[in-house]
């Protein structure tokens, strides 16, 4: 099985429902409905700063929880609400709402249950299969899942209806049953074993013989690891034979070996992203519309998930059309990415027709509903060679809670365990993983995603073995370097540059590091301790594509249209800054969140990019309109190399094909010159268009020029990776002009936008989908912390993190997400736990005070230091970074607080009670 | 039911009707649709929430509105983050929350910005030694959660705002010339 982050999706038309989408035109310009608009109109924007900066803090409508009815144009005024109702209890058969505890004053106008959604016809979409609402006479699938939908049209009676259920137990529950058992998520192993020397090839690898799953099933649920002497498990058989070979030998090491066997738990967590999720949406009967916005990190995907819900629904209940309107959101952390949340916004309009309505969890729900990260049970080996120091042999093996829906568990498990080594380079990998379903909130798509939990783990566990063996942690780290050419764990090179060898030199160096045992020494009445650690984190997801659309007007504007989400992430400056590197201007307009833009390029798709044949692929690829994907998920860690990938794209044709002819014609340089061709040699440098010799031309001259010669003045591209940019030429200026796109539509002059067939297209091969990691980038952290015995509170008193991210195109964008990561990794390196079940988030009674985040007293503000490496050439791409520089914060804590108490924590949050314990 | 009465950014709104547990947030997001002020635990732990409340004396302090029913604010003066900004100007804050790169979800913004004011304006009544500086920020915003930043933008914009304009918001350091400009209670430079 190929676990897959994403389902089957079509362009324009799903289920029979035409699908526009479109960011949501007001969502910039505050306004407010009796006149409460800003003093003055809107103000000017500083000099320097993000493109959503004024917006953001003049108090500006650009949330999905900031909009009502009466903000939008062509809708009623009046908004209707809705109550998503959530059951606390996963172990009793589901009895039933007992809605008499309301006043009559605050009664619902329609209630929606398991048994209307049935008559209403809708189908659940395959990535959030299971019951939408508990059918009453069931025990809930998981904690937290909805029982009911009720809807208000008064936000008086929706307000009290709210507080009357937050505050007693509605619901009625029948006999206990104990939680439903539901199969695994995915159980998957991945075994490599390096040839005998480093060119030979592989003795096995997943990239040659393809991923394998056991398929067979204790008593327990749990998979069965062994080789099994039958059919069925077959190509299985083959790797775990290898496997359990590994095992062996960690079992009965040989003398120069030393062998580590340890445990280690990860806690379950909430995203806690600041602005609970939110929507609003009205169905229209009379055009058959369904009018909704949404604020998700997948907009394609949830307005194709809405229309296969209501594909074959019965008439009343299936629009002939859906709007969907994309805003800003108010944090993603992964959190947003594929949430169930958006199909009940729609449900809710759907049954309410003629009212907008407004779904909107409050805290309490959002712990009960919102998808978490997941929690891990990890047992890791390894074997290290007392005299070299070098790691000859590693196993694990790994649990996750996935919570009741399978959501991106089995994602989450092979991200995870093709992680398990780290930064390492070792011969012998076999590392098993199994995502299971429990009665728990459904866990899903977190910042780290499954790495966060195997490498903190891992490095904690090799800070051990360099004490074990007497050698400094960051030279043992040293001699164990994957380097550049080398396999990972999958058996297929990193492709991108690795920058491992120069972070372990710069902790080397750094301060914290140098001066450690001087600061313990002269530690008076406190605990010191330092610790390092060094993660990478693959960023992509093995299919992603991005979109863009780039004009530059006469005077020299720039517009710029994309499909990512600004997520916080900064997504709309980092595309402006790198389009303004091209055409020698900040853009004057970025539009994010825009599919409606792209329709001149006519793309279709069809398949899975992560299951199909490589003959499925060459079949399609014969249509010139056909991508693998037309638009992914936005995440924070591909921001920059994907989501600026098709607009700097098109900025490169309008350049090469609108700016530099009109250049060449205002410098008087004719065909035929060799100057003809080295668009590549001139830059831009203060809005001027320099190429070395000649006199420096103004941007908007240039622009003008070529809109008189009718050249290219716009471009809108898709782009899409496989661990590799498809490739496409195009037939342009005379030429096939070839790109990292794979479908592409010009504008020239002023003329409308036309779209180029591919005279030749290179899509990545099928058997990329093998792939673990490819894409990656390192971080490494240094801290130093106090420790108090009597109370156990940790103050981290200094901190560095390292790292590489090719081309910064914001620095303060990249920066700020290292700030921000490494409060994170201080969360939910000593802060922030979700206990599973009953006690946990389903119950609905958790908020913040009980669940605790790092807040600014909690960190070094002042002593914490962040290094970015320069790129390794001036031309190396963009890397995503905003998932890594969280990751070895967590492991240098660890190890820092093993530093200072002596004893190593094999679970998280290390909480000062539990530190306290073990100092007194 | 209460009749309310407030005025909110300078201008008067009611006396209108409202129920007695309609919390604050819900009566400017709901009814007044003012959704600069955000809700983001109901709690008063996250402080995403809070406006300024200006006191008659000339003082101010912020006040979370996720759990103070709105009747509570009858007769107040408050400040939102749409009030900020005058005459299509952004305040010194304002523009060091921008030039800082201090937000990414943007989502606590809000919160943050009117802490600061108020900071800004304590300091400016009465000025604080310059050692004391970083702690004072710290002490003023630490109740606020932001889940993407770090914090560290904010308590760097916030930092620089004050030192631009020490004269103002700092005591004289011995040995230099010159002081906190004397400054009246409840100034909004």
């Amino acid at each position: 099985m190929q676990p897959s982050r994403r389902e089957f999706l079509k362009w324009g038309t799903v289920s029979g429902i035409v699908l526009s989408m479109s960011r949501y035109a007001g969502a910039q310009t505050p306004g407010f409905a009796d006149g409460q608009g800003l003093s003055g109109g809107v103000p000017r924007s500083p000099a320097k700063g993000r493109v959503d900066g004024v917006a953001k803090v003049t108090g500006a409508k650009l949330y999905p929880s900031d909009f009502r009815a009466a903000d939008m144009p062509g809708w009623p005024a009046e908004t209707a609400h809705a109550l998503l109702v959530r059951t606390p209890d996963a172990t009793h058969i589901y009895d039933g709402i007992d809605l008499s505890a309301l006043d009559a004053a605050s009664r619902p106008a329609v209630v929606v249950t398991a048994e209307d959604l049935a008559k209403a016809g809708v189908k659940v979409p395959p990535f959030y299969a299971g019951d939408l609402f508990c059918p009453r006479g069931q025990t809930p699938l998981y904690l937290g899942q909805p029982v009911a939908l009720l809807l208000f049209t008064s936000f008086d009676a929706y307000d009290r209806a709210r507080t009357a259920f937050r505050n007693g137990n509605l619901l009625r529950f029948g006999v206990e049953t104990g939680p439903i058992k539901q199969p695994n998520y995915a159980a998957l192993r991945f075994t490599r074993v390096a040839g005998a020397t480093p060119d030979a090839p592989d003795l096995y690898s997943p990239v040659q013989e393809g991923w394998v799953s056991p398929g067979f099933m204790e008593s327990s649920g749990r998979p069965l690891w062994k080789p099994l002497p039958v059919a069925q498990g077959g190509d299985y058989a083959k790797g775990a034979t290898f496997g359990e070979e590994i095992r062996q030998s960690l079992a009965t090491p040989a003398p120069d070996m030393v062998v580590l066997d340890r445990t280690f738990e990860t806690q379950s967590i909430d995203p806690m992203f600041l602005e609970p999720e939110s929507g609003l949406a009205w169905f229209e009967p009379g055009s058959q519309t369904l009018d909704i916005l949404l604020g998700v990190q997948s907009p394609f995907e949830i307005a194709s998930a809405i229309a296969f819900l209501l594909g074959e629904a019965q008439p009343g209940f299936k629009p002939a059309r859906i709007h969907a309107r994309f805003t800003s959101i108010g944090g993603g952390f992964g959190g947003r990415d594929h949430t169930p949340f958006p199909l009940y916004v729609a449900l809710a309009a759907l049954f309410l027709p003629n009212h907008p309505v407004r779904l909107a969890h409050d805290r309490f729900q959002q712990f009960q509903g919102g998808v978490k990260r997941h929690a891990f049970q990890m047992r890791s080996q390894i074997a290290i060679d007392r005299t070299t120091g070098k790691m000859m042999a590693f196993a694990a093996d790994h649990v996750l809670d996935g919570g009741g829906l399978a959501n991106y568990s089995a994602s989450v498990a092979v991200v995870g365990a093709t992680a398990a080594i780290g930064i390492y380079d070792i011969p012998k990998v076999d590392v098993t993983t199994v995502a299971e379903h429990t009665r728990g909130v459904a866990a899903g798509s977190m910042r780290g995603y499954g790495t966060l939990q195997t490498m903190t783990a891992l490095e904690v566990l090799i800070d051990e073995a360099a004490r074990e063996l007497k050698i400094d942690p960051i030279e043992l780290r040293r001699r164990n370097l994957l380097k550049t050419g080398g396999r990972a764990m999958t058996g297929n090179p990193w492709t991108v540059s690795v920058r491992t060898p120069e972070i372990l030199d710069k902790l080397a160096a750094h301060p914290i590091w140098r001066d450690r045992g001087a600061r313990k020494a002269a530690a008076r009445g406190v605990l010191v301790g330092t610790g390092v650690a060094c993660c990478t984190k693959d960023y992509g997801t093995g299919a992603d594509c991005s979109l863009g659309r780039v004009e530059i007007a006469p005077d020299g504007a720039i517009t710029i249209h994309a499909d990512a989400v600004e997520m916080g992430n900064g997504i709309g400056t980092s595309i402006a800054r790198r389009v303004a590197a091209i055409l020698g201007r900040t853009a004057d307009s970025v539009n994010v969140a825009r599919i409606n833009t792209f329709d001149e390029l006519g793309l279709v798709t069809s398949g899975d990019p992560y299951t199909m044949t490589q003959a499925e692929q060459d079949a399609a690829a014969k249509n010139p309109r056909w991508v693998p994907e037309i638009s992914s998920a936005t995440s924070a860690s591909i921001g920059a190399h994907v989501g600026t990938q098709a607009a700097a794209q098109a900025a490169r044709i309008v350049f090469r094909f609108g700016m530099w002819p009109a250049a060449l014609e205002l410098w008087g340089i004719k065909p035929g010159d060799p100057r003809e061709f080295l668009f590549e040699e001139a830059f831009w440098q203060a809005n001027e268009l320099i190429l070395s010799g000649l006199p420096p031309l103004a941007q908007a001259a240039v622009a003008a020029r070529a809109h008189q010669r009718g050249d290219v003045t716009g471009a809108m591209a898709h782009a899409f990776s496989r661990w590799a940019w498809a490739q496409a030429a195009f037939p342009l200026g005379g030429m096939n002009w070839a790109a990292d796109i794979d479908a592409l539509a010009v504008r020239r002059g002023a003329g409308a936008f036309t779209v180029l067939d591919r005279s030749f297209v290179f899509f990545p091969p099928t058997d990329y989908n093998r792939i673990g990691t490819a894409f990656t980038s390192s971080c490494g952290t240094a801290v130093r912390i106090e420790i108090t015995p009597a109370s156990g509170l940790v103050r981290i008193t200094d901190a560095y993190s390292v790292f590489e991210c090719g081309e910064v195109l914001v620095p303060e964008l990249v920066e700020g997400q290292a700030q921000g990561g490494f409060a994170m990794g201080v969360g939910y390196t000593l802060l922030e736990t979700l206990p599973p079940f009953e006690d946990g988030p389903g119950n609905g009674r958790w908020n913040l005070g009980d669940y605790v985040v790092a807040r600014a007293s909690d960190l070094p503000l002042h002593k914490l230091e962040i290094e970015v490496l320069p790129p390794v050439s001036p031309k190396e791409p963009p890397k995503g970074m905003a998932e890594v520089v969280m990751i070895p914060i967590v492991p240098a804590l660890l190890n820092a607080i093993h530093d200072a108490t002596g004893h190593r924590f094999q679970s998280l949050p290390v909480t000062p009670d539990m530190l306290k314990r073990v100092l007194t | 039911m209460t009749a309310l009465s407030l005025t909110i950014n300078g201008r008067a709104h009611g006396p209108v009707e409202v129920r007695d547990d309609l919390s604050m947030n819900d009566f400017l997001r709901e009814v007044l649709g003012m959704t600069g002020t955000k809700f983001g635990c109901g709690a008063a732990q996250c402080l995403s929430c809070v406006v300024i409340i200006d006191e008659p004396g000339g003082t101010s302090y912020t006040n979370p509105t996720c759990v103070v029913p709105a009747i509570n604010f009858n007769g107040k003066h408050i400040r939102t983050v749409e009030g900020h900004a005058q005459g299509g100007v952004l305040t010194p804050l304002q523009t060091a929350f921008i030039e800082h790169f201090s937000f990414q979800c943007g989502y606590c913004t809000a919160g943050f910005l009117n802490e600061g004011q108020v900071l800004l304006e304590r300091l400016a009544a009465e000025p604080i030694p310059r050692a004391d500086l970083e702690q004072t920020i710290l002490e003023a915003l630490d109740g606020h959660l932001c889940r993407c930043t770090g914090y560290v933008r904010y308590h760097q914009a916030v930092r620089d705002v004050i030192l631009a304009d020490a004269a103002r918001y700092l005591q004289a350091e011995a040995g230099m010339t010159g002081g906190a400009a004397p400054a009246a209670k409840g100034d909004r430079r």
